[in-house]
C-alpha cells in the first residue's frame, strides 16, 4: 500500500471518528443530566429493602444444613 | 430542585421510592427474567463444555500433532476455531445475556416483557452459532481470525443478536427513576458497541472486502475490540454490581468508576492496532494504538484501586461468598492482564511477544482469567435468586473454584514463561527454528494439564448447576429469594 494514499482507510478512520464523536456527545448528555455529580449517594442506590446497606447477603451454604435437609426428606 | 436532589429524591428515585407502584420488587423483576435467564444459563455451560472438548483437543494436538489426525473435521486449525467461537460467541454471549440482562432488568427497576420473543431470539442465537460451529468442522471456515463462522450463518447471529439487545436498551429506556448506576452504563455501552464492532467487521471483511491491509486493521479492531469493549464491559458492570451489593457496602468512590467507564469508552477503541506492530500499515495509526493501550493503564488502575478499597477489610467475607469468591480472583487478574496488555503494547516489549504463546497466554488471561471468573460468580449470586432454591453442593463450588484457579494460573504462568523464551530464541539468528519449536513442547505441556483442572471444576458447576436444576427435591424450596447467608437461610 502507498503510505501516502489514505483512502483506503478512510471508513476505518471515519468509524474511528465516529466512534469517539459518539462517546464525547454520551458524555455530554450524562453531564447534562446530571450524572456526574453527588457521587457517593449514587453509590448507595443499589441498595434496597430487599438487599439493603450493611448486610453480607452471599456466603456458601452450610453443608452440615443441606445433609441434615436430606435426612428430613427420608 | 437541583440536578443532584433530582438524582437521589425519594420521589423519582426508585431503589427507596415509599410507593410501591415506582417501586418494582427484586423478586419480581427475578421472576419475570427467570426463563429466559435460566435458558441463557444452560446454553452457555453447554458451550462451555463443548468448547472445553475442543479446547483440549487443540492443546494436546499442540504437543501430540497425531492425536485424532486421522480425521479431516479434527485438524488443529478447525479445531482451535471451534473452541474459539464456542467460547466466545457460546459460553460467553450467553452467560452475558443471562447476567447482564439479569443486573440491567433490576438496576432499571424494570421487569422483562415479551419473555416468548426473548426466548425465540435466543434459541436463533444457540441454532446459528450451531451452524457456524458445524460450518467450522466442514471446513467453511473464513481465514479471518474471531471471525472464523461461514458467511451463511452471521446474519441469523446479527438478527438474533438484534433482538436480544433490544431487551436490554427497553429496560434502560423505561427505567424508574433518572438515576444511572456505573454497571447500567457498562451494559449500555457494551450492548452498543458489540453489533458495531462485528457489523463493521463482518462487512469490511467478509461481505465487501476492504483491500489488502485494511482488511488486517478491520480484523485486530474487531478481535481486540470484542475483548475491550464487549466482555470487560459486561465482566466489570457485574463486578460493580455485586461486589458491594454482596458485601452490603458501597463502592468505595463512585466518582473513581465514572472516570473508569469514560476512560475505557474514549481510550480502548483504538488499542487493538498494536496488533500490527511491525506490520505494512502506516506508522502513525500503529503509534496512535500503542499511545492508547498506554493510557488504558488510568482506568485500569483506577478500576483496580476502586475494587481493592471497597472489599478491604472484609476479606473473611470475601472468601466466605462463592460469588465474590470468583469475582475477586477475576478482578484481581483484570488490573494483572491489563496492566500486562499495556506493556505488551510497548514496541521493544512487542518484538519479543509477538507470534509466540505469549499472546495467548494474555488471552486466556483476560477471557478466563478475568470475564469467566467474574461470570461464574455473577452465576453463584443470580441462580439462586431466580429459582429462589439453595445451591445443593458447597463442595463442588469448592471443586469448581479451585479446578479454575489453579488450572488457569497454570496456563497463564506457562504459555507466558514459554512464550517469553520461544520470542527471545525466536529472535536469536543463531538458534535454529526447529529448535525453537521444541523448546516449547514441556510448557505445551503444562497447558494440556491445566485443561484437565479447569475440566474438573466445569464438570463440577455444570453438575451443581443441572443439580439444582433438576433435582428440586434434593434442593429447600425458598418462598423468598434464596441468601447464602451462614445459616443457610433468608436473610
Amino acid at each position: 500500500m502507498d503510505v501516502y494514499d489514505y483512502k483506503e482507510l478512510l471508513p476505518i478512520i471515519l468509524l474511528g471518528i465516529a466512534f469517539f464523536v459518539v462517546t464525547i456527545i454520551v458524555l455530554y448528555w450524562s453531564a447534562k443530566k446530571g450524572h456526574l455529580r453527588n457521587f457517593d449517594a449514587q453509590a448507595k442506590t443499589i441498595f434496597t429493602e430487599e438487599e439493603p446497606e450493611g448486610e453480607v447477603s452471599d456466603t456458601f451454604p452450610e453443608s452440615r444444613k443441606f445433609s441434615s435437609s436430606r435426612k428430613d426428606r427420608k | 430542585m437541583s440536578n443532584e436532589s433530582q438524582i437521589v429524591s425519594p420521589s423519582t428515585n426508585p431503589y427507596s421510592s415509599e410507593h410501591a407502584s415506582v417501586r418494582a420488587e427484586l423478586s419480581e423483576i427475578d421472576a419475570s427474567i427467570r426463563t429466559a435467564s435460566v435458558f441463557f444459563v444452560v446454553s452457555a455451560i453447554g458451550w462451555l463444555m463443548i468448547g472445553t472438548v475442543f479446547a483440549l483437543m487443540a492443546a494436546f494436538k499442540a504437543h501430540e500433532p497425531d492425536f485424532l489426525g486421522a480425521y479431516e473435521f479434527l485438524t488443529f486449525g478447525r479445531v482451535r476455531s471451534a473452541h474459539l467461537n464456542a467460547m466466545a460467541l457460546g459460553w460467553g454471549n450467553n452467560i452475558i445475556f443471562a447476567v447482564g440482562l439479569w443486573i440491567m432488568a433490576r438496576l432499571c427497576r424494570s421487569p422483562i416483557n415479551h419473555k416468548g420473543l426473548l426466548l425465540i431470539a435466543g434459541i436463533f442465537w444457540n441454532v446459528g452459532l450451531t451452524i457456524g460451529i458445524f460450518g467450522i468442522l466442514r471446513g467453511d471456515i473464513t481465514s479471518v481470525e474471531w471471525l472464523e463462522i461461514p458467511k451463511y450463518a452471521t446474519p441469523m447471529l446479527a438478527v438474533s443478536y438484534a433482538l436480544i439487545s433490544v431487551w436490554g436498551v427497553m429496560a434502560f429506556r423505561f427505567r424508574k427513576g433518572d438515576h444511572v448506576y456505573v454497571s447500567q452504563w457498562y451494559i449500555l455501552a457494551a450492548l452498543f458497541w458489540f453489533p458495531w464492532l462485528y457489523i463493521v467487521a463482518q462487512a469490511m471483511i467478509i461481505w465487501f472486502p476492504a483491500r489488502g491491509v485494511v482488511q488486517s486493521l478491520t480484523n485486530w479492531w474487531f478481535a481486540h475490540n470484542v475483548l475491550g469493549l464487549w466482555l470487560t464491559p459486561m465482566a466489570l458492570a457485574t463486578i460493580y454490581y455485586l461486589i458491594p451489593k454482596v458485601l452490603g457496602r458501597p463502592i468505595y468512590s463512585y466518582y473513581l468508576s465514572v472516570l473508569g467507564f469514560w476512560a475505557l469508552a474514549i481510550f480502548y477503541n483504538w488499542a487493538g492496532v498494536h496488533h500490527l506492530i511491525g506490520g505494512p500499515i502506516p506508522v502513525w495509526l500503529i503509534s496512535a494504538g500503542v499511545v492508547a493501550s498506554v493510557m488504558m493503564v488510568i482506568p485500569v488502575i483506577v478500576v483496580g484501586l476502586n475494587h481493592h478499597m471497597t472489599v478491604v477489610g472484609l476479606h473473611r467475607e470475601v472468601w466466605r461468598s462463592p460469588t465474590l469468591r470468583f469475582i475477586v480472583f477475576g478482578a484481581i487478574s483484570y488490573t494483572l492482564v491489563s496492566l500486562l496488555g499495556s506493556a505488551m503494547a510497548l514496541r521493544s516489549v512487542n518484538e519479543v511477544t509477538h507470534f509466540t504463546h505469549f499472546t495467548v497466554g494474555h488471552a486466556h488471561h483476560g477471557v478466563y482469567a478475568f470475564f469467566t471468573m467474574v461470570m461464574f460468580g455473577g452465576v453463584y449470586y443470580m441462580m439462586p435468586r431466580l429459582l429462589k432454591r439453595e445451591w445443593p453442593s458447597a463442595g463442588l463450588i469448592k471443586i469448581h473454584f479451585w479446578g479454575c484457579a489453579i488450572g488457569i494460573t497454570i496456563m497463564v504462568v506457562a504459555l507466558q514463561t514459554g512464550g517469553w523464551i520461544q520470542g527471545l530464541q525466536m529472535n536469536n539468528a543463531e538458534i535454529p527454528f526447529l529448535e525453537t519449536v521444541q523448546n516449547t513442547i514441556p510448557w505445551l505441556k503444562a497447558r494440556s494439564v491445566s485443561g484437565l483442572f479447569l475440566t474438573v471444576g466445569h464438570i463440577a458447576f455444570a453438575v451443581n448447576v443441572f443439580w439444582m436444576l433438576f433435582a428440586a427435591g434434593a434442593v429447600r424450596a425458598k418462598k423468598e429469594p434464596t441468601l447464602l447467608t451462614k445459616e443457610g437461610g433468608v436473610a
